[in-house]
């Protein structure tokens, strides 16, 4: 009886929330972002992609660096739910619906970034018309499709027996929110054949989404490494990227679990314990991209071949060096040093940790795309001065930062219709326990 | 008294010791032009339509340096209007180009031996100047058999051909930066039959298509003749195979010539996940008809 009454409040505490006048703001606040970015978007429609301030040499700009961002913050869902999962890493269990809204989020905005830079995105239906299979690009397309639907169902199985918990509550819900969980899953009654197949559903999926994970990555960075210029010359770039990728998607998800756990007074699931083992996972990810950090750049500095040599002094001495050092000792050396401590560990310290592995990687992506294009191995030669640096215009700011909010307002979105944290897991977990 | 003598002596040597050194550039401003060294050198190719090479110098600071842009005035046999071989103007390489026009065709066959004149007006930078360079009429024939080459050289004396003996002839094949010697030996000079032999020990040199290369014989800067040569084509070389990878399967090709290779792996990948997907998609169909049934 008592366990029972346990297990109402657990679903009462976990049940989505509506939101109150701070989450209105924060809503509002993203959904602005997202429209000065749509109008900014609207002239660059009208007047082409001159609004930007790409021209002949940076012709991959901010907009790249953002995509190559979402890709690795998206890696995310595979190594908290995937990883974790096979690895037999129970604790993991209560952030699994975060790093998986967290990966659908960022998902949907790689590619949508990636159309957006595109200079006649009506033609966009040709790469498939037309688009050769020999191209890292068409890889890219093809992967991150994949990627994408793989990240969807690994979010709605596990939704399943959470569903079914949720439509118990029509009036907590809503009428419209009801209807919605009706069509997503009132045929879940959870017995034991649905259990099983969906338990094995959820197996295959993990095990299919690390190799796509991987390959999403790998294939991103090829379309730097296939490209015969300073600094993505490099056989290390798939891994370098990927060990990147799990680093910035672990400190999203310290982020936001912070952000959750504070907001929605879920003290009791995303425990300091949570923060800790987190923390050690950050840890060895900020070690391991460091250790790739170094293999990128120690040997070409060693070197100091001619041709990449301007390249290589501005990021570590020149124009660069502010962000690149920034980027290292924010994203990277900090973050080690402060996690290195318990204290360090502690959600306060951990989410502001959160926050510097998030920017400093941010850009670290800027960082990857534009020095390369600034520093070509042809020297340029009568070229107009503007196009020998690159500084984004307000367009292509605009545009990043509501492509940011709009991941933001979809991760928003998902934690306001479902259950941030399993329920059905978590009542399991508590059965388990009880018993 | 001996102290103003000594500072009178020392102001007076100082202002000569002053002159001197500045008078040297100051003195010759406008003053001196420079003066202007022609080469003149003959060329004749495959027995056909000679012509003449003018190299002007010029001596900067005791070095000899080519003179862009210096006009010259080409004569055959002596200067006067109706033996004006052209104008031309020297390159920035010091030269200048001409061949001898169809009007002097007369002129050309009424003797065996010409001698070609340049001569330069003089401008406001350099001396006027003048050089004149005589050649014999002389010719080459060319024979191959079993990979030799043979040349025989010929003067005209009067009206015929006759072999010359003691001229060094070159053998070589044309390439496109030089020619390259058919030996190791340099040079080979024509005995009393006018004739020098040369074994071609470039075996594996690449041809065209069909292996065909280009055989030279020539006779370089020969005081008598200058320069003449005479060439032949012969299939002694390997046969050029252009590797043209155009509408074949490779990487970079069009999309319906992607490499068999990589289309099997890739959609080896893409039909195994994506089936995958599928069935997990009709999974979901499963645990609703489950879901149904139960009710």
């Amino acid at each position: 009886m008592e366990n029972s009454l346990k297990g109402e409040q657990i679903v009462q505490e976990l049940l989505p929330r509506k939101f109150k006048t701070s989450g209105r703001i924060w809503v509002g606040i993203l959904v602005a972002i997202c429209l000065v970015g749509v109008y900014a978007y609207y002239r660059q429609l009208r007047y082409g992609l001159i609004v930007t301030n790409m021209r002949d040499y940076v012709s991959w700009g901010i907009y790249i660096s953002n995509f190559v961002f979402f890709v690795a913050i998206s890696l995310v869902g595979s190594l908290i739910t995937a990883v974790f999962r096979l690895a037999g890493v129970k604790w993991g269990a209560p952030l699994t619906r975060i790093a998986e809204m967290i990966a659908v989020g960022a998902i949907i905005f790689a590619s949508i970034i990636i159309i957006v830079d595109m200079g006649s995105p009506e033609r966009f239906y040709n790469l498939f018309l037309y688009g050769r299979i020999q191209s890292p690009i068409m890889w890219d397309v093809i992967v991150i499709t994949t990627y994408f639907f793989i990240s969807l169902l690994l979010l709605y199985y596990p939704l399943l027996p959470d569903i079914k918990i949720l439509l118990r509550f029509k009036e907590k819900s809503g009428p419209g929110l009801h209807k919605f969980y009706s069509f997503l899953g009132s045929f879940w009654k959870g017995d034991h054949k649905q259990y099983l197949l969906s338990k094995k559903a959820i197996n295959v999926l993990c095990i299919a989404i690390i190799p796509v994970a991987f390959t999403i990555h790998t294939v991103t960075s090829w379309l730097f490494a296939t490209t015969y210029r300073p600094g993505w010359d490099s056989t290390n770039f798939g891994a370098y990227f990927i060990a990147g990728a799990f680093l910035v998607g672990a400190g999203s998800v310290v982020v936001a679990m912070y952000i959750f756990r504070t907001w929605y007074h879920l003290d009791k699931y995303i425990t300091v314990e949570h923060f800790d083992k987190m923390g050690r996972v950050l840890v060895l990810l900020c070690l391991l991209y460091l250790y790739f950090n170094v293999n990128e750049f120690l040997t070409p500095f060693f070197k100091m071949k001619e041709s990449e040599a301007g390249y290589l002094n501005d990021l570590f001495s020149g124009s660069f060096a502010p962000i690149f050092w920034f980027a290292v000792l924010t994203g990277i050396v900090l973050p080690i040093i402060i996690l290195l401590f318990k204290a360090g560990r502690k959600p306060l310290p951990m989410f502001i940790v959160g926050i510097m592995v998030v920017v400093g990687a941010w850009f670290k992506r800027y960082l990857i795309v534009t020095p390369t294009l600034l520093h070509p191995f042809m020297p340029m030669h009568d070229v107009p001065k503007m196009y020998t640096h690159y500084f984004p215009s307000w367009e292509e700011w605009a545009i990043s930062m509501a492509s940011l909010a709009g991941a933001m307002l979809v991760i928003t979105i998902l934690c306001r219709i479902f259950p941030i944290i399993p329920i059905q897991e978590t009542l399991d977990e508590h059965h388990e326990t009880a018993k | 008294m001996n102290t103003m003598k000594l500072l009178n002596k020392i102001v007076a040597g100082s202002i000569a010791v002053m002159l001197l050194i500045s008078g040297n550039k100051g003195f010759s401003q406008g003053a001196e032009k420079a003066s202007l060294s022609i080469t003149l050198s003959y060329y004749e190719v495959n027995n056909q339509l000679p012509h003449i090479s003018a190299l002007v110098k010029t001596k900067v600071d005791g070095r000899f340096k080519p003179a862009g842009g210096i006009p010259l005035k080409l004569f055959l046999n002596k200067d006067s209007a109706g033996t004006v071989i052209g104008k031309v103007v020297t390159n920035e390489n010091g030269q200048a180009f001409a061949f001898i026009p169809p009007s002097l065709k007369n002129e050309w066959k009424s003797s065996k031996t010409h001698t070609f004149l340049a001569s330069f007006d003089g401008d406001k930078r350099y001396e006027s100047a003048k050089a004149d360079l005589t050649v014999a009429k002389a010719k080459i024939e060319i024979s191959t058999a079993d990979k030799t080459i043979t040349a025989k050289v010929f003067q005209l004396t009067d009206t015929t051909w006759v072999p010359v003996k003691g001229v060094d002839v070159k053998f070589g094949v044309r390439r496109l930066g030089a020619d390259l010697p058919v030996n190791e030996t340099p040079t080979f000079t024509t005995d009393s039959t006018g004739q020098a032999s040369a074994d071609f020990k470039r075996d594996s040199i690449p041809g065209d298509a069909k292996g065909n290369i280009v055989l030279v014989a020539k006779v370089e800067d020969n005081e008598q003749f200058g320069n003449i040569a005479v060439e032949k084509t012969v299939p002694w070389g390997a046969k050029f195979v252009p590797v043209n990878t155009f509408d074949e399967r490779t990487l970079f090709a069009t999309r319906s010539k992607a490499p068999i290779w990589l289309i099997v792996v890739s959609s080896g990948i893409i039909l195994a996940v994506w089936i995958t997907l599928i069935l997990l998609v009709q999974n979901i169909f499963r645990i609703k008809k489950l879901g149904q049934e139960t009710e």
